[in-house]
C-alpha cells in the first residue's frame, strides 16, 4: 500500500543525504521526495511516498525517528491529510489540435505557462489521481517533457 | 549527562580565545577523555598539536595519554575496547581520506554493537572540499551509512557545541559511534570558547528525555505478570543492551527473584554470571545445547536488550516455538516487532524496566521449581563437551585450562570465527564487560587491538586477547603498539592453519572445497613476528602435556605475552544451528548429547487484554 511520509529536520547540512541513506541503507524504496524549508528557516518538511506493507512502513518510520536530526516522522496516510503534487508538461501541438489542448489544460483547471510554435507547457497541479488522468490524456498529442515535483501534504486541521 | 553541563557553574576556561583544535581537546577532557587513540596526518595537524600542547601545560596525572596504532583501524578497535571494557565514551582522532576511512570498519562494528564512540576526522579546508584534494574523502557521506550519527563541521563557532552533543550523542538512548568530520581551517580558526551547550536537537532531545522518562507502569506490570502467572517455563533471553545499560545486577535479581532461568546471546555474555545455577550460557547459532533446548522448552520468553537476530533466531517462525507469551525490553523502538512480534512490549532503559518489574512483583509468587529442576536436568545432560582423549591440542581443551587459571575474572577478547565461538562457550565470566567481540559485524581482527583499548581503560585487570591465525593476520602490524607502549595484554594465537569457520561451514556445505581458507602452506612464523615486535614473551605451543604449565607461565609473565597454540586443524565448532535453520536441526557433534525431539505443538491460543502499551514517539 502506498504511505505518505511527512518528516521535519532540523534543517542542516547532509540532513537530506542522511535520511536518503537510511532508505538506501536499508533497501527501502522511495517513490518521491520533496524537501523544503518550513515556516521556521531552522526546520525543513519532507514529504516521502513509499510503498510497502504495515511492518514495512512501521520498521520505516521508527528508523526515521532514530535519526538525530529528525524532528518528527508521521505517516500522513493514517490520518485526515491533503496532499498536492505541481506538474510542468510540455505537449507537442500543430496548429489543428491546440485548441483541444488548451481545452484539455482548462477543464483540468491547469495554467499555459509557455507556448511556441510546435508546443504549450502546461502548470497542473492535484493529487496523484487528477494528475494521472491528465497525463493519460496529453499522450497522444505526444509529450515532448514532463518534471514533477513530488508529492507534498499536510494533515488537516 | 546534558544536565552536567547545563547545572554545572561556570567553566574556568569560559571566555578564553582558543583555536578549534585547543577547543575540541578541551571538550574531550571534559568528557572525561584520558586516552586518545589515533594517528596523525596533514589535515589533523592543528589538533595533534594541541594534545601536545595541552600535555606539556599538564602535569601527568591529568595530560591525555595517546595511542599511535599501525593502522587507523587499530585506533578504531582499541578506543571500542576501550569503551566495551569500561562503559566510558572511547575517542579516536585520525587524519582526513585514507586515515578516515580506514575506521570505516570499525565505526560500523560500533555502530553495529551499540559501542559509544567519538571519531574525530581532519578534513580539507573548507575551501577546498569537493576539489578532489589532496587526502580528501567525503567523509560525511562514508560515515552517514555506518554511523549513529555525523557532523561535518564548516561553522567555527559550532565546533565546541558539536565536540560536547557527540559525546551525548554517543553515550544517549541506544549507544553508537559518532564521528566528527572537521575542516583544518576549522581547527585553526580561534574563537571564544564558552565551556558549556550543546547544539539544540529538538526531535533527538525529546525523544531522549522521553526514554530516559519511561517508566513501566502499574498496568504494564499488571500484564506483565499475569502473562508470568500463566506460563510454567519462562525464560529471560538477554542481549547486549543488558550490558549497554549497566543492568546486569538488576537481571540478575530479577531473574534470582523469580527463579527465572537466563540464557544471553554472544555480546550479552557476561549479564549473568556464567557459572550461575539459573545462567543457560549462549543461545544461537553456536549456543550451549541445554540453552537452545531450554528455548524450545519455554512457554515465556522474556526478551531484555536482544534484537532477534538471525545468528540467535534462526528460522524465525520456529524460534521458541512453544512461547505462548514473548515480552521484549529495548531501548530501540525500532527492534521491537522488527523481526519477532512481542505481546508485551517495554521501550526503554534495561535497568529501570527490570527494577520497575521486581518492586512491582514484590508479592508475586510463582513457583517454578519443576522447571528449573528440568533446567538442570539438561544442563546435566547435554554439557559442553569434546574429545578429553584426543592426542592434538584441541582449542577447547586449551581454553578449559586457561580458565582454570584465570578463573573467570580475566577481560577476553577475541577476533572472529572459530576460537571466537570456543571462547565464548568455554570460558567462565562472572561479571559484565569481560568479554569484548566483535558479534554483529563480525570483524576479523578486531581481538588485538580490542585488548589494547581494554587493557588501558582497565589496567588492573588481565586482559587476553585468544586469536585466531586469520584474525590476527588483518590487524598484526598491532602487536608492534603493545610493545611500544608496554601494554601488558595477553595473546594467545589459535594457530589452525587457515580460516577454521569458512572450513567449516565449507565442510558442511560445500563438498570440503576448501576454496582459499586453508593456510598450511604458508610460511608465516608468528612467533618470529612477536619476538622482531620486542616481545620477550613469545613462544609456540604444540605438545599436549605442556599446555598447562605454558599457559600458568603466559598468564604469569610481567609484561606482554604472545603464546601460538597449534590446534587440530579439524576442529569443529559444536553446536550448530545452520543459517537460517531451526534449533530442532542443530548438530551437536559428537560429544554433545542431542537429544530426540518432538515435534512441538503450537502453544494454545491465549489471549490476555493487554492494555495498551503508550507509543514513545
Amino acid at each position: 500500500m502506498e504511505h505518505i511520509i511527512t518528516v521535519l529536520v532540523e534543517n542542516k547540512f547532509g540532513v537530506l543525504a542522511q535520511i536518503a541513506g537510511m532508505f538506501s541503507g536499508r533497501g527501502f524504496n522511495i517513490d518521491s521526495l520533496a524537501v523544503g524549508e518550513t515556516q521556521d528557516p531552522t526546520v525543513s518538511r519532507m514529504t516521502i511516498v513509499v510503498h510497502g506493507d504495515d511492518k514495512v512502513v512501521a520498521q520505516i518510520l521508527k528508523q526515521l525517528n532514530k535519526l538525530v536530526y529528525v524532528i518528527k516522522a508521521e505517516d500522513l496516510t493514517a490520518i485526515k491529510f491533503v496532499e498536492r503534487e505541481l506538474m510542468l508538461i510540455k505537449v507537442e501541438t500543430t496548429a489543428k489540435n491546440r485548441r483541444e489542448v488548451l481545452e484539455i489544460a482548462d477543464i483540468f483547471r491547469s495554467k499555459i505557462v509557455d507556448a511556441q510554435h510546435g508546443s504549450l507547457t502546461i502548470e497542473a497541479s492535484g493529487n496523484g489521481d487528477k494528475l494521472a488522468a491528465l497525463v493519460d490524456l496529453l499522450r497522444v498529442y505526444g509529450i515532448k517533457e514532463l518534471v514533477r515535483t513530488g508529492r507534498i501534504g499536510l494533515a488537516r486541521g | 549527562m546534558t544536565a552536567e553541563h547545563t547545572t554545572k557553574q561556570r567553566h574556568p576556561l569560559a571566555g578564553k580565545t582558543m583555536s578549534g583544535a585547543e577547543m575540541i581537546i578541551q571538550v574531550l577532557v571534559d568528557e572525561g577523555v584520558d586516552t586518545i587513540f589515533g594517528y596523525s596526518g596533514g589535515a589533523i595537524l592543528p589538533t595533534y598539536d594541541a594534545i601536545f600542547r595541552y600535555n606539556a601545560a599538564h602535569k601527568r596525572s591529568e595530560q591525555v595519554r595517546l595511542i599511535v596504532p599501525a593502522n587507523e583501524q587499530g585506533a578504531g578497535f582499541m578506543a571500542a575496547g576501550y569503551a566495551r571494557a569500561s562503559g566510558r565514551v572511547g575517542c579516536f582522532i585520525v587524519t582526513s581520506g585514507p586515515g578516515a576511512t580506514n575506521t570505516v570498519t570499525p565505526i560500523r562494528d560500533c555502530a553495529a554493537d551499540s559501542v559509544p564512540v567519538v571519531l574525530i576526522c581532519g578534513q580539507v579546508p573548507c575551501a577546498a572540499i569537493g576539489t578532489d584534494a589532496f587526502q580528501e574523502a567525503p567523509v560525511f557521506n562514508i560515515m552517514s551509512s555506518c554511523a549513529k550519527h555525523v557532523f561535518l563541521v564548516k561553522e567555527p563557532g559550532e565546533l565546541e557545541a558539536v565536540a560536547r552533543t557527540a559525546f551525548e550523542i554517543a553515550r544517549t538512548g541506544r549507544p553508537g559511534p559518532v564521528v566528527i568530520d572537521v575542516p583544518k581551517d576549522v581547527q585553526n580558526a580561534a574563537g571564544v570558547f564558552q565551556g558549556g551547550g550543546l547544539l539544540n536537537l529538538r526531535g533527538y532531545h525529546d525523544r531522549m528525555a522521553a526514554l530516559a522518562a519511561a517508566r513501566v507502569s502499574r498496568e504494564q506490570a499488571k500484564a506483565f505478570y499475569e502473562m508470568l502467572a500463566r506460563s510454567d517455563r519462562p525464560l529471560i533471553y538477554a542481549g547486549g543492551g543488558v550490558i549497554s545499560a549497566n543492568a546486569a545486577r538488576e537481571l540478575r535479581a530479577f531473574s534470582q527473584a523469580f527463579n527465572i532461568p537466563v540464557v544471553t546471546t554472544l555480546t550479552g555474555i557476561g549479564s549473568v554470571d556464567t557459572t550461575s545455577e539459573l545462567s543457560l550460557h549462549m543461545l544461537g547459532m553456536h549456543g550451549t545445547a541445554h540453552a537452545n533446548y531450554a528455548v524450545e522448552d519455554c512457554d515465556f520468553l522474556i526478551t531484555i536488550g536482544a534484537r532477534f537476530d538471525d545468528r540467535v533466531a534462526g528460522k524465525v517462525s520456529d524460534f521458541a516455538p512453544r512461547a505462548k507469551y514473548i515480552a521484549h525490553i529495548d531501548i530501540d523502538a525500532a527492534e521491537i516487532g522488527k523481526v519477532k512480534a512481542a505481546q508485551w512490549v517495554f521501550v526503554g532503559d534495561a535497568k529501570t524496566a527490570l527494577a520497575d518489574l521486581c518492586a512491582y512483583g514484590k508479592h508475586f509468587k510463582k513457583d517454578f521449581t519443576k522447571w528449573v529442576r528440568h533446567i538442570r536436568e539438561l544442563k546435566r545432560e547435554h554439557p559442553m563437551n569434546y574429545d578429553r582423549e584426543a592426542s592434538l591440542i584441541l582449542p577447547y581443551y586449551v581454553i578449559q585450562c586457561l580458565n582454570e587459571i584465570t578463573r573467570g575474572d580475566a577481560i577476553i577478547t577475541t577476533g572472529v570465527g572459530q576460537h571466537q565461538m570456543w571462547s565464548a562457550q568455554y570460558f567462565d565470566f562472572h561479571q559484565p564487560r569481560s568479554w569484548i567481540t566483535s558479534g554483529s559485524m563480525g570483524t576479523m581482527g578486531f581481538g588485538l587491538p580490542a585488548a589494547i583499548g581494554a587493557k588501558t581503560a582497565c589496567p588492573d585487570r588481565t586482559v587476553i586477547d585468544v586469536d585466531g591465525d586469520g584474525s590476527m593476520r588483518m590487524n598484526l602490524g598491532e602487536l608492534e603498539t603493545v610493545t611500544t607502549y608496554d601494554i601488558p595484554v595477553k595473546i594467545m594465537l589459535m594457530n589452525n592453519l587457515g580460516d577454521g569457520m569458512v572450513r567449516q561451514w565449507q565442510r558442511l556445505y560445500f563438498g570440503k572445497r576448501f576454496s582459499g581458507t586453508d593456510k598450511s602452506l604458508h610460511k608465516k612464523d608468528f612467533v618470529k613476528t612477536a619476538q622482531a615486535d620486542g616481545f620477550e614473551f613469545a613462544r609456540r605451543l604444540d605438545d599436549k602435556s605442556k599446555v598447562k604449565q605454558m599457559l600458568r607461565d603466559f598468564v604469569a609473565f610481567k609484561g606482554p605475552a604472545f603464546l601460538e597454540v597449534m590446534i587440530d586443524q579439524e576442529a569443529g565448532v559444536y553446536p550448530m544451528v545452520g543459517p537460517g535453520m531451526s534449533y530442532r536441526e542443530m548438530i551437536t557433534g559428537d560429544y554433545i548429547n542431542k537429544r530426540e525431539e518432538e515435534t512441538p505443538s503450537p502453544p494454545p491460543e491465549e489471549v490476555i487484554d493487554m492494555t495498551k502499551i503508550p507509543d514513545l514517539f
